[in-house]
């Protein structure tokens, strides 16, 4: 007998460059539109990469702008899921290292400091996640399997990040991951899965999601969003900054989380794709993307966000996983904004121009962190298993 | 889950040293990575299969490194004299900055694509580890921490790594078998805690040796803590 606990998502909080709220993201996403922009101090700073998601809601003169960021979105999921944080495990990821432009410089928060003090009002399990862009979903893959066997009846999970600084822009510079400015149209920067992508647009964020066990949200009258029903990770074991050119790595996580959920890939209906629009994380995920649905890779669409909201790293998988979750409760899945021609080697069913709704109740979102750390997690429509 | 091995490492100039291939594998990271993996170098050597044992990975606690805080002032300078646009940062302390590079390592060092957990960067994470290492179905399962007193350079590092399995065998410093029973904590408690990826467990790897009787009861010491529950954790030696 399988005495494991459903897990459902009972809130959802999210500030992205698409605005304050979960609302504002997926109504973006809907419009095809980019809130990826020109940054006026990038621009001052002479810097080479100009462009990226902003989070307009907190201001960027807040010293506390990295806890301000995260907060907003915790306090948004609880207030949607009506729990308290008293009463939830935390799992979350801040990144490693927060580098915040000061007035007379940079100024360095500790990520560490920063989970130390959105945690304090969590009763634990207190789990600060550390596996790059994979963050945000292992967080919420961790507190499912929290949920699942027994340690917690309730957790927040999530990541925020705080990027846009020149430390990080001169960075990822180096690494040839992000859109260097050309003086093209700034929303067009990130194009995932495109024959223009030219790397990914560096974001602040955070999302934030409330998960609790079916039984709970039931007994509580709670909305449900969705169903957390399978979990994996893996490691690529290849490259610290490239992903093992047949996807493997990614593949892997998928099956795992596919097995953890007790589905085969037939029973999945959307893929949200991690989709940074660098030229070999596309294409490697877009191969695995393939093999993991064989013969009907032609028929699952897919779409990223990050064409809209740029890659926000440890809030990325969580945001994106609010996405999913919007996919599973409305059948609808967004367009991959800001593509228009697909790349040699990226042909997937990608969703293009405007959103398609194909009544998607099961979706795989996934998550490729640089260094090799995969995670994925399977959500499925809530409403009609909260009606059982 | 059975306690295997355990090793620490402090002295860079060691490895270097004595163990030139490690030291070529490992000589690109920074200091908290670099003694992490040469104590997980330690353990993994009586794993039965490196590439398939569950990786719980914890990150340090100090401002990323002594590379990576050189690198914070570098870029601030460039701010004030306007020379931004210039500066061509090393990719790997940009991976510094994102990643559990430890975990990545090992990861390639020893194909592994297994399960993976990188946690930290925050105080008393390592207990989180321990008790991550105590809800896996793994047959075995490698806890590794590397972190710094200071974010300076020359600061005394610490890197430590424990190996787990769920067969019973002799934990090699003692001879005997050693059982992790259970970690629990109480929670509400304010406690002054010293952020350290590592130093929490090495103390516990400490206790552990010195341990003669057949039940071994460790209370957390508060500065290991994260500052908000106490942890004890039981074991069984026999």
């Amino acid at each position: 007998m399988n005495d494991k606990r459903r897990v459902v998502i009972t809130g959802m909080g999210a500030l992205s460059a698409l605005g304050a709220t979960t609302r504002e993201l997926w109504d973006g996403l809907l419009a095809d539109r980019s809130g990826v922009r020109r940054v006026p101090r990038l621009v001052e700073s002479g810097i080479t990469v100009t462009t990226g998601g902003e989070v307009e809601a907190v201001s960027t003169n807040n010293v506390d702008r990295d806890y301000e960021i995260a907060n907003r979105a915790i306090e948004d999921a609880l207030a949607e899921s009506k729990r308290d944080a008293s009463e939830c495990g935390f799992i979350w990821s801040t990144g490693l290292d927060t580098f915040q432009m000061g007035a007379n410089g940079f100024v360095h928060r500790s990520a560490g400091l920063c989970f130390s003090n959105l945690s304090s009002r969590f009763n634990g399990p207190r789990r600060m996640v550390a596996a790059a862009c994979a963050s945000g979903t292992q967080a919420i893959g961790e507190a499912f399997r929290l949920i699942q066997n027994g340690r917690v009846e309730a957790c927040v999970a999530g990541g925020s990040s705080v990027m846009l600084t020149p430390f990080y822009l001169i960075g990822f510079a180096g690494l040839q991951a992000v859109a260097v400015d050309n003086g093209d149209d700034p929303s067009l920067a990130c194009r995932p899965f495109d024959k223009r992508r030219k790397g990914f647009a560096l974001a602040d964020g955070a999302g934030a999601v409330v998960l609790e066990t079916l039984a709970g949200a039931r007994q509580r009258g709670a909305a449900i969003f969705a169903e957390v029903i399978g979990f994996g990770m893996s490691q690529d074991a290849f490259d610290l900054n490239r992903p093992c050119d047949d996807g493997a790595g990614a593949e892997l996580c998928m099956r795992r989380a596919l097995e953890d959920a007790a589905i085969n890939s037939e029973q999945i209906d959307a893929v949200n794709a991690h989709a940074t629009a660098t030229y070999s994380g596309d294409l490697a995920e877009a191969t695995a993307i393939r093999n993991v649905f064989a013969n009907r890779w032609k028929e699952v669409p897919v779409s990223g966000s990050k064409g809209a909201i740029g890659h926000a790293m440890a809030a990325a998988g969580v945001l994106e996983a609010i996405v999913a979750a919007q996919t599973c409760a409305s059948g609808i899945v967004p367009p991959t904004v800001n593509l228009r021609n697909v790349d040699d080697g990226c042909e997937l069913d990608h969703v293009i121009g405007e959103p398609r709704d194909v009544n998607a109740e099961t979706v795989l979102s996934v998550s490729f962190g640089m260094g090799g750390q995969n995670a994925a997690i399977v959500l499925k429509r809530g409403h009609e298993k909260a009606q059982k | 889950m059975y306690v295997i091995a355990s090793a620490q490492r402090k002295d860079l100039l060691r490895i270097r040293e004595e163990s030139p291939e490690l030291w070529r594998q490992v000589r690109r990271y920074n200091q908290p990575v670099q003694l992490a993996l040469a104590a997980a170098e330690d353990v993994i050597r009586f794993s039965r299969d490196p590439s398939q044992a569950a990786v719980i990975s914890l990150a340090p606690c100090q401002p990323g490194s002594a590379d990576l805080y050189r690198w914070g002032n570098v870029v601030t300078d460039g701010m004030a004299t306007g020379t931004l646009g210039n500066l061509r940062m090393n990719p790997t302390q940009t991976l510094h900055a994102v990643d559990n590079l430890a975990m990545s390592a090992f990861a390639i060092a020893h194909a592994n694509r297994s399960y993976c957990l990188g946690l930290g960067g925050a105080a008393g994470q390592a207990w989180c580890g321990l008790e991550a290492v105590t809800e896996r179905a793994d047959e075995e399962v490698l806890l590794m921490a590397g972190d710094q007193d200071a974010a300076e350079d020359g600061a005394p590092g610490l890197g430590v790594a424990v190996l787990f399995s769920n067969r019973a065998r002799s934990y090699q410093p003692l001879g005997r078998v050693v059982r992790l029973l259970s970690i629990t904590r109480n929670t509400n408690r304010a406690f002054k805690v010293q952020p350290h990826a590592a130093n929490g467990l090495a103390a516990l790897s400490a206790a552990i040796v010195e341990c003669s009787g057949n039940h071994m009861t460790y209370v957390v010491p508060p500065e290991h803590t994260d500052g908000f529950s106490g942890v004890t954790i039981d074991l069984e030696i026999s």
